[in-house]
């Protein structure tokens, strides 16, 4: 059975919206390359406004899970990696091994959850939460951009740190914090105008997408979105399934 | 008067939402909603504060600056104002009312920096309340910013709290 929107619930509908197509990516009912109902067909389903379908596939295309290819219609994304455990740092991660980098942070400020935020971390939306944008510089250029959201209950003076110097996984450890599980979502997005210009790239050049959400148990206790730009740098990723078998991906332009 | 100093009637910074400088007015008031309309929660005044990248305090944020943020540019300054037939008050708000749908949601589109009261007065923690409510009365604010030493941002102190004890203090005698 179809699940419902909540007119009651306050929530914004299309928050609600996004997280009943994120269900169904997620568990597969659509699965990678399902072109998914047109927007009248959405409004139709689920009794909502043109509107409220837009904002919701506009920001599942934003946070990688859908993609829109012109005159065709809008599809599911391959998903790289889903539920693995992750035994890296997102450095590890992102950058090739053994390249060089400093860190600027830009943001660390607190802020209440906005957009689909609060839902991603579970959290009512009157809660507050730490905001931190940090730039990873390789030689000079800017080549990650990330968005760090935690809880501000989750480890209030993570506020306070120093996180150009300390990796926050090392902070979590500090205040014992231990991170049991990270969900990771890889991905294509399309630069927005103000990461286009930390790159010096053009608005909607394509480029490489993280979102990672990690967990405490079954609590999310911090959102991580990076990006990375696409123009001259490798992509190395090792993970480890919750069994033995590693595999390891390199890819380089 | 009893001995009170800000420290004993000053609130958390955490009772109040913190939003920074780049937020638009309409994720100000979709906030004000969360956090105090659907809450039914009405501490007065229903603030928000707002701050730069690295956790300063730059201002406070009230339902009235959201409000004159919204207003149509022309019924400010008064050049622009001219062109207005009528200038009566009741006559601008009808004009603002069949501008609303148009221009309003368009500036509702603008930075919180841009409508917000700077902080720009504060007290200390061991102040007297009479300080706090002196700054009110003569800068026209019912919120003040708290800060130790000139520098940490350590509470908030309310119209409402200074009010009451200054009350308080007369009324007993």
């Amino acid at each position: 059975m179809e699940e419902l929107i909540q007119r009651e619930d306050h929530q914004k509908l299309y928050v609600q919206l996004l997280d009943i197509i994120k269900k169904k990516i997620e568990t597969r009912e659509w699965d990678v390359g399902f072109q998914i109902p047109t927007e009248e067909d959405l409004c139709k389903t689920y009794g909502v406004s043109r509107a409220t379908v837009r904002s919701a596939i506009a920001e599942l295309v934003r946070e990688g899970y859908l993609f829109r290819q012109q005159g065709k219609g809008t599809f599911v994304k391959q998903v790289v990696s889903d539920k693995l455990v992750m035994l890296t740092n997102f450095r590890e991660l992102m950058l090739e091994p053994g390249v060089e980098f400093s860190t600027e942070v830009r943001v660390q400020t607190t802020m209440m959850p906005i957009g689909t935020i609060g839902n991603l971390l579970n959290i009512s939306l009157d809660k507050h939460i730490i905001y931190i944008k940090r730039i990873t510089v390789v030689e000079g250029k800017p080549v990650i951009i990330q968005e760090i959201h935690i809880p501000l209950h989750i480890g209030p003076d993570l506020l306070h740190e120093n996180v150009t110097v300390n990796s926050l996984f090392g902070l979590f450890k500090k205040y014992k914090i231990e991170i049991t599980r990270v969900r990771n979502y890889f991905g294509i997005t399309f630069l927005s105008a103000e990461e286009a210009r930390a790159f010096n790239l053009t608005e909607g050049s394509p480029t490489l997408l993280l979102n990672q959400l990690f967990f405490l148990g079954e609590t999310p206790i911090m959102y991580i979105r990076s990006v990375k730009r696409h123009d001259s740098f490798g992509f190395a990723i090792e993970f480890k399934k919750s069994s033995m078998d590693e595999r390891r991906f390199y890819v380089k332009r | 008067m009893s001995d009170k100093k800000i420290k004993d009637v000053m609130v958390g910074i955490f009772e109040y939402p913190h939003i920074p400088y780049w937020f638009s007015l309409d994720q100000a008031m979709r906030i004000i909603k969360v956090s105090f309309i659907s809450t039914k929660k009405y501490p007065e005044p229903l603030a928000m504060l707002v701050f730069d990248e690295k956790y300063n305090l730059l201002g406070t944020l009230t339902l009235r600056d959201i409000l004159r943020g919204l207003e149509p540019r022309f019924m400010r300054t008064p050049t622009e104002k001219a062109q207005v037939v009528e200038e009566d008050e009741t006559a601008l708000s009808l004009v603002w009312d069949s501008l609303f749908a148009k221009e309003s949601r368009d500036l509702a589109k603008k930075q919180v920096s841009e409508v917000m009261t700077p902080a720009k007065f504060f007290v200390e923690p061991t102040d007297p309340l009479t300080k706090a409510a002196y700054m009110m009365i003569h800068n026209n604010l019912i919120l003040l910013p708290v800060l130790e030493n000139k520098k940490k941002f350590v509470g908030l102190v309310r119209m409402i709290e200074i009010f009451d004890e200054l009350s308080e203090a007369i009324l007993k005698e």
